[in-house]
């Protein structure tokens, strides 16, 4: 028996942890008890020294000092502002004008607008309930199928995941030991492609099925050719000017690098449209259309938001990190301005984001120690030998760990994915010399299905809580519209986790979408600049990733400070390496 | 002996409490308020760590300097908002959990679930850590311990703050406790009941809460 313990211990403390969990306790708690309680057997059985709970203190100061977690609540905070401060109705409004003239129309708007949100912030919840709430009824009102509106609007809200600024790739970028600027720059095109994708899938819907998708009649847009001629045509036209604008812009200015180029001349052409539109406004509208203008005044704060975090950061002036800050206060700035925000709703942002930073900073802790004693006994290297042994090298292991990440999907969050299935992949892909920005952006864009899953996808529930579940009369038509049923909700996802598993095998197919964050030369960073990563032999180094990692934050503190622990915790890892 | 039910119906009229539950319920309504003001204080300081960091980095961008003190302000401010909405977290029920077997079980089980998970897990839990930590604290108290970094902060309240944290997730975890045993004995009404109802009128924001995600 106790021979039997000794050898299977990871096992065992492996298939415990499912059962703890599944028992329905709170995750973060059945994580740590696990970790003390396989702790305290690894004692008994003189597989562990006692030692090895004094680094508990240790793990958790890492989290604390782990200033990439700050952006957690800095983005969730920025996405609850952003909810309440009504820009995703105004863009939804005026984006749905504007394409609902042609066949599938409101979907593209969704598509569009959701991916615009995502590139805001990071928050699925805020992008799902805008949307559901606003063009749910409208796409309903007009005959959409229930099936495909619900599908397209909660796919699109999951954006917010992969599209950066997102905090499943902070997260994946701490968990994989990796620069989130390089994560960033490696989803932009995989989070560009899978919103064309959905396009794609929405024209082919209106090409087989067009009574699913039909346009919106003239009297249901307002905006469209009330002055100075066609609408669309005054919009086509100012584009091509403030294009023409950003790029004579690129063209004359010295840039340092390709992304701030790129930011700066996008910024300008944004700005000379925004200028044309206030000054058509002032001159009572003789040279634009109202629909031309709306739709300029209505996309420039979510832009400006994106330049403020994205823009920055890619700039090198704010880290990921202070990006998520400065959304916020922007947010903040943007809500106030537009007097949605009142001190109670400012209190109920504040009051739910401190709810979530616990409760993901908790998951966090119970894995790190559950990692404590999980690597301790070997663990790590019972996984790494289970994955690396895995037939056909690199292309078995992704298959292998999508599929693996796609069904856990279905019953954990992608917080849990990351903090304690991420760990124990990482080590392995690494070995097998898979990048792990690719590999990060490609478990990042598997995880959007655990937001799209039946029946626990978050942003089903999400949707589900806002769209109606009983019959009720349309505010324009009067006439009574079925509720929309919770099937109607699961059907619509599936081709939808369908196109973002086909997403995952183009990822693994064409890994150059995501290496391109190579091309980006590494900027100087004010705050990078100081990291200082401890030189360590390759054994070391291996545990102390296995150890949950230091963060980069705590290796500076590390450096100058906190050696003692550091030491101590190498001490402690040496005892165990001994064993 | 039968178990009397769990009063899962708030109309019902509940039990009279034996004089020892009685007075635990009252140390559970205290403890809870003692979270709940602990709770909706500390997430004022998010709100202060996002300016922090978000003038941090345009000072830095302007000025072309900044203090290590800010940086580590930010950490700070993140730290005491986690540890200190520890107990206020589970007091709302925000710890997530898998709850696919969960709630296809009755809700005795549930409640003896709870009971188990608390006593087992989250009391040992809570308990071992603050234990170990506490002397790290004292440590960096009586050596006036200082971050390293040029201008850096104070490090020992930061070392108090983790004690701290898991006390209150101590405290919060015997509340939880005594109230899940008191809805077990039907001399409380089941908080369950009423967080359906409140699902069924809430808004936006209350959405937003649970979500909590991503």
């Amino acid at each position: 028996m106790t021979t039997f313990l000794i050898h299977n211990i990871a096992p065992l403390m492996f298939f415990g942890l499912i059962f703890f969990m599944l028992l329905g306790y709170p995750v973060a708690f059945a994580l740590a008890a696990n970790g003390i309680f396989f702790g305290l057997v690894g004692i008994e059985l003189g597989l562990l020294q006692l030692s090895l709970f004094q680094a508990l203190p240790d793990r958790i100061w890492g989290v604390m000092s782990n200033e990439t977690l700050l952006a957690v609540p800095f983005f969730t905070f920025m996405g609850l502002l952003l909810e309440r401060s009504g820009m995703a109705e105004d863009l939804l409004d005026t984006i749905g004008q504007l394409f609902g003239g042609m066949r599938g129309g409101l979907a593209f708007a969704v598509i569009f607008v959701g991916a615009l949100l995502a590139a805001t912030t990071g928050v699925v919840a805020a992008s799902v309930i805008s949307m559901g709430l606003i063009s749910l009824p409208i796409m309903l009102r007009h005959g959409y199928d229930r099936r495909l509106a619900t599908g397209v609007i909660a796919a699109s809200g999951t954006l917010a995941q992969i599209i950066p600024p997102s905090l499943v790739l902070i997260i994946m970028a701490d968990q994989l030991r990796q620069s989130v600027g390089d994560m960033y720059a490696g989803a932009i095109i995989p989070g560009l492609v899978l919103a064309g994708l959905y396009a794609l899938y929405v024209l082919l819907v209106t090409w087989l099925r067009p009574q699913w998708a039909p346009a919106l009649p003239i009297e249901a847009r307002q905006l469209n050719g009330t002055d100075a001629g066609s609408g669309t045509m005054s919009l086509l036209v100012l584009f091509v000017i403030a294009s023409i604008c950003a790029i004579v812009f690129a063209q004359t200015y010295q840039a340092r690098a390709l992304d701030e180029l790129l930011v700066l001349s996008i910024g300008f052409g944004v700005a000379v449209a925004y200028v044309l539109a206030l000054l058509n406004r002032l001159l009572k509208g003789g040279l634009l259309s109202t629909l031309t203008e709306k739709v300029t005044f209505v996309l420039v704060p979510p832009l400006a938001l994106i330049f403020l975090v994205l823009g920055t950061i890619f700039l090198g002036v704010a880290t990921p990190t202070e990006g998520g800050a400065m959304g916020a206060t922007g947010a903040l700035v943007m809500a106030m301005a537009r007097r949605r925000l009142n001190f109670a709703r400012l209190k109920e942002a504040m009051d739910s984001t401190a709810k979530l930073t616990t409760f993901v900073v908790f998951i966090l802790i119970g894995a790190r120690i559950f990692s404590l004693t999980f690597y301790g006994v070997n663990g790590h290297v019972w996984v790494e030998e289970l994955l690396t042994n895995l037939p056909g090298g690199q292309t078995g292991f992704l298959i292998t760990v999508n599929l693996l990440v796609f069904f856990l999907a279905f019953f954990l969050d992608y917080f849990e994915l990351a903090f304690i299935i991420v760990p124990l992949l990482a080590p392995a892909a690494d070995k097998l010399g898979i990048d792990l920005v690719w590999f990060g952006v490609l478990l990042a864009v598997n995880m959007q299905t655990s937001f799209m899953h039946p029946p626990f996808g978050f942003a089903l529930f999400y949707l589900r809580s806002v769209a109606p579940v009983k019959a009720y009369v349309d505010r324009v038509t009067k006439k009574t519209m079925a509720p929309v049923t919770t099937g109607q909700i699961y059907w619509g996802a599936i081709p939808f986790v369908v196109i973002q598993l086909i997403m995952v095998a183009l990822v693994i197919a064409f890994p150059q979408m995501v290496m391109v964050y190579k091309d980006a030369p590494a900027k100087p960073n004010p705050k990078t600049m100081e990291i200082f990563i401890p030189p360590m032999d390759a054994p070391d180094d291996d545990l102390t990733r296995a150890f949950g990692g230091v963060s980069d934050r705590s290796a500076i503190v590390d450096k100058s400070g906190k050696s003692r622990e550091e030491r101590a915790a190498e001490d402690i890892e040496k005892q165990l390496r001994g064993k | 002996m039968p178990h009397p039910a769990p009063n899962t119906n708030p109309t019902r009229p509940l039990n009279a409490a034996p004089p020892l539950l009685a007075g635990l319920m009252k140390v559970s309504a205290g403890i809870d308020a003692i979270n709940d003001r602990i709770g909706r204080s500390a997430y004022w300081l998010i709100l202060v760590a996002v300016l922090v960091s978000a003038g941090n980095a345009a000072i830095r961008y302007l000025v072309g300097d900044s203090s290590n003190a800010w940086l580590e302000l930010q950490w700070y401010l993140f730290s005491a908002v986690f540890l200190l909405c520890a107990g206020y977290t589970l007091l709302h029920h925000q710890h997530v959990k898998i709850d696919i077997v969960y709630l296809r079980l009755s809700r005795r089980t549930q409640l003896w679930i709870d009971i188990g998970g608390t006593v087992l897990f989250l009391l040992p839990m809570a308990f071992i850590v603050m234990w170990l930590s506490w002397p790290v604290f004292v440590d960096a108290f009586k050596s006036g311990e200082v971050s390293g970094n040029t201008g850096g902060l104070t490090l020992w309240w930061a070392r108090l703050l983790v004690p701290v944290g898991f006390l209150l997730l101590l405290l919060q975890g015997i509340s939880e406790l005594i109230k899940r045993i008191a809805i077990l004995c039907g001399v409380l009404p089941d908080f369950a009941a009423a967080d359906d109802v409140a699902d069924d009128v809430s808004d936006n924001a209350d959405h937003a809460a649970k979500a909590l995600p991503p």
